[in-house]
């Protein structure tokens, strides 16, 4: 082509700018098709009373929103919702650390291990519910087998029969589910600090501690940066486990946003509030993903070289 | 060269002709039936059924596509608003006023009274279906519950079949033992703990939910003394039973765990995965409190829905569930899962193709007792003819369940929990 | 500490995250085989005492399993196509050129994370449903790309940071256009790296069950993990085809990862500075 082979030198620091834009404008005509215009309506479907999808409804201004936020339910919905993200924050975190921290490690089958590590991120939710529903079981479940036979408990266990107890157990499976991944996902980013850092700063006497608080966190930055924002998003809205798992009980303690918007919607046939419920969780996630990224993002994030 | 493509031009025009003379010929009326009996072998048997029928009748095509009742609700109302919705739609009573408010089902008042003259309706099942001036399903069939236990084990605990509730607490507290629970009762909030609290509302005399006038009568005395009951019976019931559905209460009675459940049937189960031994297996209607004038239990007539207005479809649709119907063909139907699924016709009770599956054949005196117990089937918010489309919201949210969660989760009074939940429900049909 | 001790300390956390990881699978597996009542046995069996292929029978001769499979493969593959396509040139956009508003768009992507999926599953079956997608497969693709292509666009970062500019300059100064710069040079680079977001493209889909179940209509197009939620009925449980599906629907993916799971783990790190 005659454009490529004109004397000046092309590269991307020189290219036109149109063309950068170019590039993302796939990516974003499609997720503007797939999120901006259902968002839209249902930002539309919230302002009126429509009850079963496909019915009528009319206009009725913000009466969605005062009843929202006059309802206890909501409330302790939101509560909820802030626990769960939490919990499994704190629960993922560390699993995610420490597996990512022994996996770094050389020892025999060390690349085995690294692959099969993520195998509970790669079955379908359905699965997970179906083997933590059977493996918990107080009648034949393994789980409350052994405690029983090793004497940790006198009777069963139900997992799921107590409140604290169910939102307790929902986190540890979802944790369970999504640890692996985020451990790899920190494998590599460990991966990317360059030996060279540790060597020197064992020359120079550093400890442990110091090692990791000087050398490995701010080498992990760029990726705590990017997990832990669109993890407390993905997070918080996690449906399909806790849905099939307790379907948001006992008593609705496991009851978190996603869970009531689709409570609402589709078993009160309260559409037109569930959609209300769904913008104001979306407008909360968006403020929070704004001073997320106002307060931790890394230099770095801004695209440019980040290290060397 | 010149033959093969004389050759090529005779298979061309053959095809054309092919192609082109069905199309000139009357097309086949084609119909979907959408139901949630998705196990494989329902489908089969279905699917077997549609077959027949439609080698009998060429001009109709009738295929299905089986749903998870998990969905329905979701998928139902937005296939109908977006205009892809199946032209029969199987039905529980609390589903059809959710359709009938989006304005495609049909009134099939007149299709009704046409099989009644030809099978004899139980009236029982067309009562859920009728009311606002219309009948808004075909009863199919009918699922009850009853109390089920083995023999064996109430001789050696030395008690007799409860008939009371007295009893009944007694037989539960006598049968908890190392590693048997007396009774596995549900506590989830769900359809099922819906059904099992309704059980004890009916027999002690707290059938009804609404006045006649479509207010609620929900928090009265029968109902608190229906749940103090309940709760406690769940003294005795695994300490999982606060998440279980059916599938985990038959698998608690499968293994011994579970001394008694309530449930429609546990025929199958007992059959295929525990010792499968007909002689062993008792079932009872349940228990009746003291005094209780009109004792039954829970009862779901099956029905199907027709969302169609096109004559084509609808005359179609309506030959397929009238032969359905037939005697001949209705017991293969309902034996589908051959146990559970009970006869809405006369002619149907009696029909040797129900009769003669060799599981009901096995299993023939519990089979009977489920019939004899169907007789006093009932569904919440379908009793006495006092039918109101409202009873929906209330079933859709299991609020039934959610009541009892109040009790043995949150540790509230009975009296305070039933008042709650009919405040509960006052809010979930208000407008 | 000493040598051995370390080596103990690794040993045992190395072998208790993996029995966390794989023991549920190993009981799923294992109660597959057994007959109906050892499965549901009060007092469980670590070693199956018996042994039958019946409810592998089940499931593949009674019920539409292998059409499931069929489907859900379908779906991911196309998912992951179209994933690694958008993803690619986005990042390519982002990671290597220089445009106002970059650091923008980035974020807006990542942003995408903040809506709730329930909130869209209304509004899109509508869409789907004006331009004639419901229950087809596409319909999942379309969701499934909007679900897996903005973090696959993030994880393309490392790789596309760390190849050296200087190398696009000399394909260019060679006479190359841009494109064939990025099929020729940047893309053989940055091989692992796709191979990852492939990866997660493809288990993003297959995975997906809340839209799965109510933009599928029919049987025929139902993927896996809503078929197997059909299996399990509504008043009763086989727990043998259960068990059998839920191992069924692991083994493509074990097979997957067997095959491509080394690049997926040292396409992630492969990015790495040495």
């Amino acid at each position: 082509m005659s454009a490529a082979t004109q004397p000046k030198r092309r590269h991307s620091i020189g290219a036109p700018r149109w063309l950068g834009y170019a590039f993302v404008l796939p990516l974003m005509l499609w997720l503007a098709a797939t999120i901006l215009v259902p968002l839209a309506q249902s930002v539309l479907l919230s302002f009126q009373n429509v009850r079963i999808i496909g019915t009528p409804g009319e206009f009725v201004g913000f009466a969605n929103y005062t009843r929202l936020f006059e309802s206890e339910r909501f409330w302790e919905a939101f509560g909820r919702s802030l626990i769960w993200v939490l919990g499994n924050a704190v629960l993922q975190t560390i699993l995610a650390f420490a597996t990512a921290l022994i996996l770094k490690q050389r020892f025999p089958g060390q690349k085995v291990a690294r692959i099969w590590i993520i195998l509970s991120w790669i079955v379908p939710t359905v699965v997970v519910v179906v083997i933590w529903r059977w493996l918990l079981s107080a009648s034949g479940g393994i789980v409350n087998y052994a405690l029983v036979a090793l004497g940790i408990t006198a009777e069963p266990i139900g997992f799921f029969s107590s409140g604290d107890s169910a939102f307790a157990s929902v986190i540890a499976i979802n944790s369970w589910r999504w640890f692996p991944f985020q451990a790899v996902i920190l494998l590599a980013a460990l991966q990317r600090i360059p030996a060279e850092l540790y060597e020197a700063a064992s020359v120079d006497g550093a400890s442990t501690t110091q090692k990791f608080l000087n050398i490995t966190l701010p080498g992990l930055q760029s990726v705590l940066f990017v997990m832990g924002l669109i993890g407390t998003l993905m997070s918080f809205n996690v449906f399909d486990v806790i849905w099939l798992l307790t379907a948001g009980g006992p008593s609705a303690a496991t009851t978190t946003l996603p869970v009531l918007i689709y409570d609402t919607g589709f078993r009160q046939f309260r559409l037109s509030q569930a959609a209300a419920i769904s913008v104001v969780t979306g407008v909360f996630l968006l403020v929070f993903a704004l001073v997320f990224m106002r307060f931790a993002a890394p230099p770095s994030d801004d695209g440019e070289e980040e290290r060397i | 060269m010149f033959r093969r493509n004389t050759l090529m031009i005779l298979v061309l025009a053959f095809t054309l002709i092919i192609g082109v003379l069905p199309a000139t010929a009357q097309d086949p009326v084609e119909v979907t039936l959408w139901h949630m009996e998705q196990p494989p072998h329902r489908v089969e048997r279905i699917q077997m059924l549609m077959d027949e029928f439609n080698a009998a009748n060429p001009d109709v095509v009738v295929s299905q596509e089986p749903q998870n009742w998990g969905e329905i609700y979701t998928k139902a109302p937005a296939a109908v608003a977006a205009g892809n919705a199946p032209e029969m739609l199987f039905a529980i009573p609390d589903f059809t006023p959710i359709l009938k408010d989006l304005g495609k089902l049909q009134n099939v008042a007149d299709f009704v009274g046409t099989l009644n003259e030809a099978h004899s309706f139980y009236p029982a099942a067309v009562a859920p279906y009728s009311y606002d001036e219309g009948v808004w399903a075909v009863p199919l069939y009918n699922m009850v519950h009853s109390l089920w236990f083995r023999n064996s084990v109430f001789e050696a605990a030395g008690i007799t079949p409860p008939t009371t509730w007295d009893e009944w607490l007694a037989a539960a507290e006598a049968l908890t033992t190392d590693g048997q629970y007396g009774i596995g009762v549900p506590a989830n909030r769900q359809l099922y703990t819906d059904q099992t609290i309704y059980n004890l509302m009916i027999n002690s005399g707290a059938d009804e939910i609404y006045n006649s006038d479509g207010t609620l009568r929900f928090a009265n005395d029968a109902t608190v003394s229906a749940y103090d009951f309940y709760s406690q019976l769940y003294q005795f019931s695994p300490p999982d039973s606060p998440n279980w559905t059916w599938g985990e209460a038959e698998a608690c009675f499968a293994n011994r765990t579970c001394a008694m459940i309530m449930q429609f049937t546990v025929i199958t189960t007992y059959d295929t995965q525990a010792e499968g031994d007909a002689e062993d297996l008792g079932v009872v209607a349940i228990p009746a409190a003291e005094g209780a004038e009109n004792p039954g239990a829970i009862s779901y007539v099956n029905g199907v829905m027709f969302l169609t207005d096109d004559p084509a479809k609808l005359e179609a649709s309506q030959r397929f569930i009238a032969w359905l119907m037939e005697p001949e063909n209705y017991g293969r139907f309902l034996n589908m899962e051959p146990g559970l699924f009970l006869p809405v016709t006369e002619d149907g009770a009696a029909a040797e193709s129900f009769w003669n599956d060799p599981l009901v054949v096995k299993y023939r005196s519990q089979v009977e007792t489920m019939v004899a117990n169907s007789a006093s089937g009932r569904l919440f918010g379908f009793t006495n003819g006092n039918t109101f489309p409202s009873i929906s919201a209330i079933s859709a949210q299991n609020l039934l369940a959610q009541t009892l969660q109040l009790i043995v989760i949150d540790g509230q009074a009975a009296g305070d929990a039933v008042a709650e939940g009919q405040s509960l429900m006052e809010e979930a049909i208000s407008g | 500490m000493s040598l051995v001790m370390r080596r103990t300390l690794l040993g045992v956390a190395i072998a208790l995250l993996m029995f966390l990881v794989i023991a549920p699978f190993y009981w799923i597996f294992t109660s597959s085989i057994k007959l109906p009542p050892e499965i549901i046995a009060s007092t469980p069996t670590l070693f199956p005492r018996s042994f039958t292929t019946q409810h592998y029978d089940n499931l593949l001769g009674g019920s539409p399993f292998l059409s499931y499979m069929g489907n859900s493969l379908l779906v991911a593959l196309g998912t992951m196509i179209i994933t690694v396509i958008l993803s690619t040139l986005a990042a390519y956009g982002l990671y290597r050129l220089r445009f106002p508003g970059r650091r923008l768009l980035f974020r807006v992507i990542l942003i995408t994370y903040a809506f709730p999926g329930v909130l869209l599953l209304i509004p899109l079956y509508g869409l789907l449903s004006d331009i004639k997608l419901i229950d087809t497969l596409w319909a999942l693709i379309v969701v499934d790309i909007t679900l897996a292509a903005p973090f696959a666009t993030w994880m393309l970062q490392a790789f596309f940071r760390t190849i050296p500019m200087e190398l696009e300059e000399a394909a260019a100064l060679d006479g190359a256009t841009r494109l064939g710069v990025i099929v020729r040079i940047l893309l053989p680079l940055a091989a692992p790296g796709v191979a990852s977001i492939a990866i997660f493209a493809f288990i993003t889909s297959w995975t997906e069950y809340m839209f799965a179940s109510v933009l599928i209509i029919s049987d025929a197009n139902r993927t896996l993990p809503v078929g197997l939620a059909g299996i399990i009925g509504q008043y009763q449980i086989d727990w043998g085809l259960l068990m059998a599906g839920a191992t069924m629907t692991t083994l493509p993916v074990l097979l997957l990862f067997a095959l491509v799971g080394r690049s997926f783990v040292e396409g992630l790190t492969a990015g790495a500075v040495k």
